[in-house]
Order: C-alpha cells, then sequence, then structure tokens
C-alpha cells in the first residue's frame, strides 16, 4: 500500500477495499492537518474537523471526479469544513468574555525565540477576519493561484485578492506593534 | 523586497511549517467509518444490497433503481403527504395541523430499525419501521406539526444511522451526527 | 456554559417556580426521571424551570436532554447542550418576538448555531412579514450544514425572504445540496442557484407587470 498513487489507492476503496481509505488518511492527515491548525487556530478543533473532512471524503468518495487529484478534492471539502466549524465556534465564543487586554501587550518583545514568535503569530492570526485569514492561508501558506482560489471558494478573484491584501495589512499591523 | 513583505514572508515561513496531528486520528476516522455511520461509496452499495452484506449499509435511491425484483417504494427518506388535523402543545397558538412523514431506510440484513427522534421523545423503541412493502425495505409514518425536528435511525438496538437523503443538522454535540426534517406551518 | 443572565435567571426561578403549573413541571420531570441521572437530571430541571419563567419553550430542551441520554452522553456534555440550546432559544425569541411559535423558535436556534446573528433573525422576520419563519431559519442552518459559508448563506436567504414562499426555499436548498452532491462548492452551488431564482422571480415579475399592460397570460414555470 506505501507508495501506491493516490488514484489506485481510490480505485480500490471504491472496488471495495475499505482499508485501502486508511493508507490516504495518513498520507494526508499531516499536510491537511497544517491547513486546519493554521484557520481554527488549536489542534483540538483541527482535528474534529479533520475527522469530518476524512469521513465525508469516503462518503462521497465516487463523486472524486479525477481519482488521481485526490488530495486537491480533500483539501476542497476541508476549506468548507473548517469555514462551518468556525461559524459554529464563533456562535460559542460570543458567550464568553474575552479579555482584550490579556491577548495584546503579553508578547515577548525583542526576543529571537522561535517559539514565541511562532505565538505570536497564531495570536495575530486569530484576530483576523475568518474569510482574510483563509484567503492569506491559501494563498501564502498552501500557494494557490487567485484562479485555484476561485475555484475552490466560489469568491471572485478580485474579493480574494482584497481580502489577501487587508489580512496582510493587519498581519502588519499586529506583528509591527509587538516588534517594535 | 522592503520590510513590509519581508514581515509576510517570515510570516509564511513560518506557517509553512509542517504540522502533527496525532495518528491515532486514523484510527478515529477507520472507526467512525466501519461503525457504518457513513454510507458505502455507491458502486458497493448495490453490490452489498444483492448479496448479502455483513454489515448494515444504507441504500440510496440509485442503487433501488438498479437491482432488480424490488418494488421501488418511493423516492427519498423522507416525504410529505396530506396534512391531517390534530392538537399540538405550544406557546402560541391552540391546534395546529400536523402534516404526515414517511421516513424510509433500506437494510437488508436489519432484524429491526427504529427512527428515534425529537418527535418521539428519542425514546428508541417508540417508533419501529415495517417491512411491509419489500424485504429490505423499512417504512413508518409519523405525524408532525410544525418545526424543526432532528433524528436518527436505529438498528438493531445498535447501530445509529444518518438519512442518506435528509438534510444534516448543523451541529451534533454528542458524537453522532442527526438528521434534520422540517415541517413548514403553510 | 451560562451565562452571567442565565445565572440570574435560574435563582431567580425558584421564586417563580411556585407561580407555575405544577402538573406541566411535574410531566416533564417525568421524562427525565427515568433516562437522566442525578446531578444532570436536577441541573436540567432548572433550566426548565428558568425556561418557563423566560417565556421559553421547554420541549426543545427537554428533547436534547432525552437525545442525550438516548445516544449514552455523558451527563456533563448532556447539561451543556441544554443550556446552549436555552441561550439560543432565547436570543431567537427576543428577535423573533413572543410571538414566535415553537417551530420558529426551534428554527431560530438552529439558524443562530449556524452562524447567524439575532440581528439576521430580525432582519428575516421583518422581511417576512407575517409568513412564518421556520422554513426560512431552517433552510438557513441546512444550507450551512451543506457547507455554505455562513454569511454567504444568510445573504442568500435574507434576499429571497420577501419573495419566496416556503415551498420555493425548500427546493432551492434541495437543488444546492444536489449540485454539492455532484461536485460544485457549496459557495458556487449557493451562487449559481441563487442567481437562478433571482432571474426566476425578475422575470415572472416582469411578466405580472406585461400581464397587467396586455392582458396576456405568461408562461411561469416555479423552478427556483
Amino acid at each position: 500500500m506505501n507508495g501506491e498513487r493516490d488514484g489506485l489507492l481510490v480505485r480500490r476503496v471504491l472496488g471495495g477495499d475499505t482499508d485501502a481509505y486508511a493508507g490516504l488518511v495518513a498520507r494526508y492527515r499531516d499536510r491537511l492537518g497544517r491547513y486546519a491548525v493554521r484557520m481554527l487556530g488549536n489542534e483540538a478543533d483541527a482535528e474534529e474537523a479533520l475527522q469530518d473532512t476524512f469521513v465525508r471524503g469516503y462518503r462521497s468518495l465516487a463523486r472524486c471526479t479525477d481519482p488521481d487529484r485526490f488530495g486537491a478534492w480533500m483539501f476542497g471539502i476541508l476549506v468548507n469544513r473548517c469555514r462551518t466549524h468556525g461559524a459554529k465556534r464563533a456562535r460559542r465564543e460570543r458567550l464568553l468574555v474575552h479579555d482584550e487586554g490579556a491577548m495584546s501587550g503579553a508578547s515577548v518583545a525583542h526576543s529571537e525565540d522561535r517559539d514565541a514568535w511562532r505565538e505570536e503569530i497564531a495570536r495575530a492570526l486569530e484576530r483576523l477576519a475568518p474569510d482574510q485569514r483563509e484567503a492569506f492561508l491559501l494563498k501564502h501558506v498552501e500557494e494557490l493561484s487567485y484562479d485555484e482560489m476561485h475555484d475552490l471558494t466560489g469568491v471572485s478573484v478580485s474579493a480574494l485578492k482584497m481580502r489577501v491584501l487587508r489580512a496582510r495589512e493587519e498581519l502588519r499591523r499586529l506583528l509591527a506593534e509587538t516588534y517594535t | 523586497m522592503n520590510e513590509h513583505d519581508e514581515l509576510i514572508a517570515r510570516v509564511a515561513e513560518t506557517l509553512k511549517e509542517p504540522v502533527r496531528i496525532d495518528p491515532r486520528l486514523d484510527a478515529r476516522v477507520m472507526a467512525e467509518i466501519e461503525a457504518g455511520r457513513t454510507a458505502v461509496p455507491p458502486t458497493r452499495r448495490v453490490l452489498d444490497w444483492l448479496t448479502q452484506a455483513r454489515t448494515i449499509r444504507l441504500s440510496p435511491l440509485g442503487g433501488l433503481a438498479i437491482a432488480a425484483g424490488v418494488i421501488v417504494l418511493l423516492w427519498t427518506g423522507t416525504q410529505l403527504r396530506a396534512p391531517s388535523p390534530a392538537a399540538e402543545p405550544s406557546l402560541a397558538a391552540a391546534a395546529t395541523l400536523t402534516t404526515t412523514v414517511q421516513f424510509v431506510l433500506i437494510a437488508p440484513d436489519a432484524q429491526s430499525v427504529s427512527v428515534v427522534g425529537d418527535f418521539n421523545d428519542w425514546d428508541v423503541s417508540a417508533t419501529m419501521l415495517r417491512e411491509d412493502q419489500a424485504p429490505g425495505v423499512w417504512a413508518v409514518t409519523v405525524p408532525l406539526s410544525p418545526g424543526r425536528y432532528r433524528y436518527s435511525f436505529l438498528v438493531d438496538g445498535t447501530t445509529w444511522l444518518t438519512d442518506p437523503l435528509a438534510a444534516q443538522a448543523v451541529a451534533d454535540e454528542f458524537g453522532r451526527p442527526n438528521s434534520v426534517v422540517t415541517i413548514g406551518e403553510s | 456554559m451560562t451565562t452571567r443572565a442565565n445565572i440570574t435567571l435560574i435563582v431567580l426561578s425558584t421564586v417563580f417556580m411556585a407561580t407555575r403549573s405544577v402538573g406541566m413541571a411535574h410531566a416533564q420531570e417525568a421524562r427525565l426521571e427515568t433516562r437522566l441521572a442525578d446531578p444532570a437530571r436536577t441541573q436540567v430541571n432548572r433550566m426548565l424551570d428558568s425556561a418557563r419563567a423566560a417565556d421559553l419553550p421547554t420541549e426543545p430542551l427537554v428533547d436534547r436532554a432525552l437525545e442525550g441520554a438516548a445516544k449514552g452522553a455523558p451527563p456533563e456534555l448532556i447539561v451543556a447542550a441544554v443550556g446552549r440550546l436555552w441561550d439560543e432559544l432565547r436570543t431567537a425569541r427576543d428577535a423573533l418576538g413572543t410571538r414566535a411559535s415553537v417551530g420558529e423558535l426551534t428554527a431560530g436556534a438552529s439558524a443562530l448555531r449556524a452562524g447567524a446573528s439575532d440581528t439576521d433573525l430580525r432582519e428575516l422576520r421583518a422581511r417576512r412579514g407575517t409568513q412564518p419563519l421556520t422554513v426560512a431559519a431552517a433552510v438557513l442552518a441546512d444550507l450551512v450544514a451543506a457547507g455554505v459559508p455562513s454569511d454567504t448563506a444568510i445573504v442568500a436567504v435574507l434576499s429571497l425572504a420577501r419573495a419566496v414562499d416556503d415551498a420555493q426555499y425548500v427546493a432551492f436548498r434541495r437543488n444546492v445540496e444536489r449540485d454539492i452532491a455532484l461536485g460544485a462548492s457549496p459557495s458556487a452551488a449557493l451562487g449559481v442557484r441563487l442567481d437562478a431564482a433571482r432571474a426566476e422571480l425578475a422575470s415572472a415579475d416582469h411578466a405580472a407587470d406585461r400581464l397587467g399592460d396586455r392582458a396576456t397570460r405568461p408562461d411561469r414555470k416555479r423552478k427556483p
């Protein structure tokens, strides 16, 4: 099973070999997980979205029109799952009190510590509007073209460009505050 | 590259760092799939239905159309019929009209099937489906007042299955997804 | 999971309890008696009491608790789920008014869970006029469950609110879901079907205007 192309594994699953799907899950778990963690901000939520994504992928596997591009197809499902998950979480979090003071200004300024930097980025990402965060991640981390992003999300290229622009401005603003 | 772009580039490089997800996720995914909560890919469904599958599978309309010798019962998991009057306790009005809804599940190997949901207090044995029309085709009709009802099928008292052709509930907080049926007032 | 307002109401409910119908309260408790153990049962009963005090329907709350019991969920999860629904019902009731039916409130709560705000519900009420909101709010929740981003779904449902009836809302939702099942991205599926619905409505309006002008019969196909 190791080393078999995605297309072969997909066809085996469709032929009835359910266990072959485990190979696809193992292959894409970390790759998709990276987007989910960045988008949702924590591993617990990311794992939930990932599990949901993989199960849905199995369920609608026959609709994957190009089995050799299974990964890209799954990624589309994941992006949507993260959106739904984000909407659920936003609703719940309205019930919690956000302590704005605790969130900003508690950083480690001027530090070269890699972990602190990661922490700052994560916090800054969290403060972006979801659609900006999504656009930023798709463009700068997943390195999709705007056309690919449009195919994935259905949003117009001009709107996507605007979201990426705003995301960059906001990230600069948030991170510059910390590091000057 | 000016310093602004450099900052974004640094951010992107950091975010591109690999993330390691707990490998136990794989087992959870496969367990959820095996538990039969999800439908098997369509090409397998028909085969299972015809050849006495080991486990219960959901069968959609597509499978029904291909399989021979089956009375095509009806088209979806739920269907609306004519309204019949009934009373229902509600805050606003006194009596409201009900709509009769039919729940259908194709489960050839099942010994018993019930539908469990908001409309029967989630009582697992209150609304049993019956195999009246054809073997393996389980159905029951339920009068429902206007509202939105979460429900699920329970097969052999052990396996929860969603209705493959109904809408899903947005959030399931108990670890098992639900289907939803909505009845309007009109 | 309870907000400060919730806690206040729970405390006050002990005062209101004496004034509520004892028969009704016992009926609710009886169903929980055999299905839910303490302390969860007591906590849920308290929430039912405060729901009555706040003039909220208790049936959906009991249903949620019974669902958790039927599925063997841990008690704290059941209590949290009932609490969350309590908040959503209250928000829905504030947005939709005291005359809202139980169906409207539960569908409204689902819409809130799907990402709509109380402002969105108010807007839906305003645009829907005298028509019940149950189906419209439910369609919103169902679209989000199918993967449509919640803000997109909200805009779509609101934009149709004045012009379509419940059957057209349901047909719209089914079409979008079918397109998604066939492989379209949820946003794209919604966008296409929304454009089609609007075009259909516009041509129906136009034809109706012409009907007034020329007394000809327009060929109206209702396919949102």
